[in-house]
């Protein structure tokens, strides 16, 4: 679960190891994404990539809340209901421009995120998964309740246009694939910023984070919120992509398939990781779509296994292996 | 007023049993089992596929299949779940999560999304107390809670396996130290959690029917008694389950029916700030 602080890996003659540099692979990553539309054209598969993408910023915050506090949350799907809809009512009724709907959606979703995390701030973990639990059962029936804001059963429909020159499917796709970078980028610069230390020092060490006034409480708090953030954004691009947004997207069974796209890409936090698990959760319902019935099973499946893997399977060889080495040297 | 009230306490000594298990989990190894809805689902279903649906079996007979299995089902969970609590809480939580969704796909993938109905052998008598109108439902569901929560009491205070869980609870490595077998202990917690969630289930199927979704989301109310009791007290939480009874019946009578689920939200963070280490808890101030 803790993630070592960034030292070179030093072999046993002293000399550095040589390898690849580890900006590469999500460099790489970019590159490919930003090129991707010119190779596959446009039309549904170009739609399913931008659809990706928008989750892979949702499976972020799940990541980013489960690394950085330990917690786990199957209620971003409230966050993100919260992201779309406020991008959508926003949009649709008083006729706010989308770039200024996104901050909106992002602070409103900060503050449910304090509401919501607050009660549960002092206690552990499960307390807050309860509480998310509840929380995502709710939205539904929520968003059915103000049917006269929200359009109900239907759903309300969103104009994917920032500027009129450029047709609206590159848009969508170049919108999420900048969301999702700076979501990626914030989070990285959090990770090395003090507040991100100290929050990660409080995670693993309370009583020393808490001797700097960092207490458990707070970063908890702190956590949930940007973690709600991300989500939002993440909302609200999925609202963009998909240009209308229904109840339908944002149940328990969606909350539940975050998380299971974050534990597949084993809580990566880089895009590449995030960009895979989101392509695990949209790529084999539909390679899998004869088999509708099973995708349950799978996804229970690979997400026991993913957890099986890599908490018991490669630690294990990881011992096995440094066992070896230590015997030749 | 008293006929909604009445009702809230039957359906909460439900809650209660739900809750239980989901507290005997928490205590013995302090993880959250979410699976607990959709395995106790599986139970109910097999009791439906052997009785109303296809094979006629005595009732008993089929009840006495489905604790079995379920029993097994659950040990076989504990053994996969097992490794994972030794590297963290947390993970193991998750875990449950995909256990869950597997016993909710295979009940998706045999039965599909139908409600079916599920009664039990029971006469339809009734009698009027005070103008109250209880059924002989009503009095068995009183009736059983009151003998399996009795039960359970008894064992988890007089018998050495009850001690022994009451050991591993308040301190695991004290427990192992004494020479307790943890495992046995989980075994037993988690046995015990699948024999209520499964006794749950079929007493509160009459009453919502039976479908896939019906005993997943008749756990958040079991999860909401849960954090009234504090997650770690089994008296707590068997009144946590009336209340959330109670609370539920008198919130969809008079207010919504279809807000139940915010209700109990709301019912939940409303519990957390005002009694943060449980109703029964002696002192206040957070556990860290």
């Amino acid at each position: 679960m803790s993630e070592p602080l960034a030292t070179p890996a030093v072999t046993a003659q002293g000399r550095p190891a040589i390898r690849l540099d580890e900006r590469l692979v999500p460099l790489g990553t970019v590159l490919v994404l930003a090129l991707l539309p010119a190779w596959i054209g446009g039309g549904f598969w170009l739609y399913s990539v931008s659809l990706l993408l928008a989750h892979s910023i949702s499976i972020l915050s799940v990541s980013f809340l489960f690394r950085f506090s330990g917690e786990v949350s199957i209620g971003h799907n409230f966050f993100v209901a919260v992201g779309a809809y406020t991008v959508a009512i926003l949009q649709g009724l008083l006729g706010v421009p989308f770039l200024a709907d996104m901050v909106v959606a992002i602070i409103l979703s900060v503050l449910m995120g304090l509401l919501f995390a607050w009660p549960s701030r002092g206690l552990s973990g499960i307390y807050l998964s309860v509480v998310t639990l509840a929380l995502s059962l709710c939205v539904p029936e929520l968003l059915l309740h103000w049917s006269d804001i929200t359009g109900g059963f239907e759903g309300l429909f969103l104009d994917s246009q920032i500027v009129s020159w450029l047709d609206s499917e590159t848009q969508q796709y170049y919108l999420a694939l900048t969301a999702l970078c700076v979501a990626v980028f914030a989070i990285h610069r959090f990770r090395h910023s003090r507040i991100g230390l100290a929050i990660l020092t409080a995670r693993d060490h309370p009583h020393a984070a808490a001797s700097f006034g960092m207490t458990t409480g707070s970063a908890r708090l702190a956590v949930f919120a940007v973690s709600a953030a991300i989500a939002g954004l993440g909302g609200s691009v999925l609202g963009f992509t998909t240009s209308m947004v229904s109840p339908n997207s944002f149940t328990f069974w969606n909350a539940v398939t975050l998380l299971v796209g974050s534990v597949v890409s084993l809580y990566s936090t880089r895009i590449h990781g995030a960009v895979f698990g989101a392509a695990f959760i949209t790529l084999v319902p539909q390679i899998l779509s004869n088999y509708g019935q099973l995708i349950l099973i799978i996804y229970g499946l690979s997400l026991l296994g993913a957890i099986l893997l890599s908490s018991i399977a490669m630690p294990a060889i990881a011992r096995h292996i440094s066992r070896r080495k230590k015997r030749y040297v | 007023m008293l006929p909604v009230i009445w009702q809230g306490i039957v359906t909460g000594c439900l809650y209660s049993l739900g809750a239980l298990g989901l507290v005997m989990i928490f205590k013995s190894s302090r993880m959250v089992n979410f699976a607990h809805g959709a395995l106790a689902g599986l139970g109910a279903f097999l009791v439906y596929a052997l009785t109303a649906g296809g094979a006629s079996w005595p009732w008993t007979a089929a009840v006495a299949v489905a604790l079995a299995a379920s029993i097994l089902v659950s040990v076989l969970v504990y053994f996969v779940i097992a490794p994972l609590l030794e590297c963290s809480d947390t993970t193991a939580t998750i875990a449950t999560l995909g256990i869950g969704m597997v016993a909710q796909g295979i009940i998706l993938w045999q039965f599909g999304s139908n409600i079916f109905r599920l009664d039990l052998p029971l006469p339809n008598v009734s009698a009027s107390i005070f103008g109250l109108s209880v059924t002989l439902y009503d009095v068995t569901v009183l009736l059983v809670t009151l003998a399996v929560v009795g039960v359970l009491f008894l064992v988890i205070d007089r018998t050495r396996l009850g001690i022994s869980f009451r050991a591993a609870s308040t301190d695991p490595f004290a427990g192992r130290v004494c020479g307790l077998s943890i495992t046995r202990v989980h075994l037993f917690s988690w046995i015990i959690s699948a024999i209520l969630g499964v006794i749950a289930a079929l007493l509160i199927v009459p009453t919502t029917f039976l479908s896939s979704t019906t005993v997943t989301t008749f756990m958040l109310q079991a999860f909401a008694a849960a954090v009234i009791g504090g997650f770690d007290s089994l008296p707590g939480s068997a009144i946590g389950g009336i209340l959330v009874g109670v609370g539920c019946n008198l919130f969809s009578f008079y207010v919504a029916p279809e807000l139940l689920n915010s209700f109990l939200l709301v019912f939940i963070l409303f519990s957390l700030s005002c009694f943060p280490g449980g109703i029964l808890s002696k002192r206040m101030g957070s556990r860290v």
